[in-house]
């Protein structure tokens, strides 16, 4: 997708904010993507991972790759999730940093903050937390993560810029972002990028 | 997109067929859409 906004942010937000809150509530539901144990195993996660994770951690979960296929976290460091969803990569995130490092996950949906609150607490999770805000304007402060992660999330906002930027912001100086989008081989025409359901399925 | 916004030693894995079989798949086979993992380095 271009680097220009070209559509309306505000608008593309809602939508967006609306396909997901469906996900979170009927995480089986008729959607253009995967999701849940069966979308993870496709995508190669580590199936002795998923298979420890309660029901609750994983159905919502609606990524597009794996952003821990190219490298590991690693114990204690600090972590932010973009767009954390029911918190699936956060939990994985979790058991690599293991209880000296910390997760910030940030979401704009309320319905999957919730979900993602209650498994972790399912889990006995002492080290995420789940905070509501844009990943336009974290919630997070200047140089505070070793790590940014981020999964399906930044090919479904507008103004790319700003989200690099943000993470640029949230990282410590020689720390990185490992995170898994969506790339089109073959040119999207202008016309079909203007079109916002087609960004939200 | 990544090195324009300063960042460095970019890696791009193996692209997956994120869509494949799901109602979805038809518009990412158009487009030639698949899903990817990216590394970058912030410098230090």
């Amino acid at each position: 997708m271009s680097f220009e906004v070209m559509v309306d942010p505000e608008t593309l937000r809602e939508q967006v904010k609306e396909k997901y809150r469906e996900v979170a509530m009927n995480p089986r539901g008729n959607f253009h993507f995967h999701t849940g144990r069966p979308l993870a195993a496709r995508l190669g996660y580590d199936e002795s991972v998923i298979a420890s994770f309660p029901e609750s951690a994983v159905e919502s979960f609606a990524g597009v790759a794996n952003p821990f296929s190219l490298r590991s976290l690693l114990e204690g460091e600090r972590v932010v999730d973009l767009g954390s969803g029911g918190g699936f990569d956060c939990f994985v995130a979790c058991m690599q940093v293991g209880p000296k490092g910390h997760v910030v996950g940030v979401d704009m949906t309320r319905e999957m903050l919730l979900k993602a609150r209650g498994a972790a607490a399912e889990m006995g999770l002492n080290h995420v937390e789940f905070r509501e805000g844009l990943i336009e304007d974290l919630p997070v402060g200047d140089g505070w993560a070793d790590v940014v992660i981020g999964n399906g999330v930044i090919n479904l906002c507008a103004d790319k810029r700003r989200i690099f930027s943000e993470i640029d912001r949230v990282l410590r100086p020689g720390g990185r972002i490992q995170f898994a989008d969506i790339a089109n081989g073959k040119p999207v025409p202008e016309e079909v990028i203007r079109d916002i359901d087609l960004w939200t399925g | 997109m990544l090195r324009e916004a300063g960042f460095k030693d970019i890696e791009i894995g193996a692209a997956i067929d994120t869509f494949g079989g799901a109602r979805g798949e038809g518009n990412a086979r158009e487009f030639d859409v698949h899903g990817f993992p990216f590394l970058a380095w912030k410098t230090g």
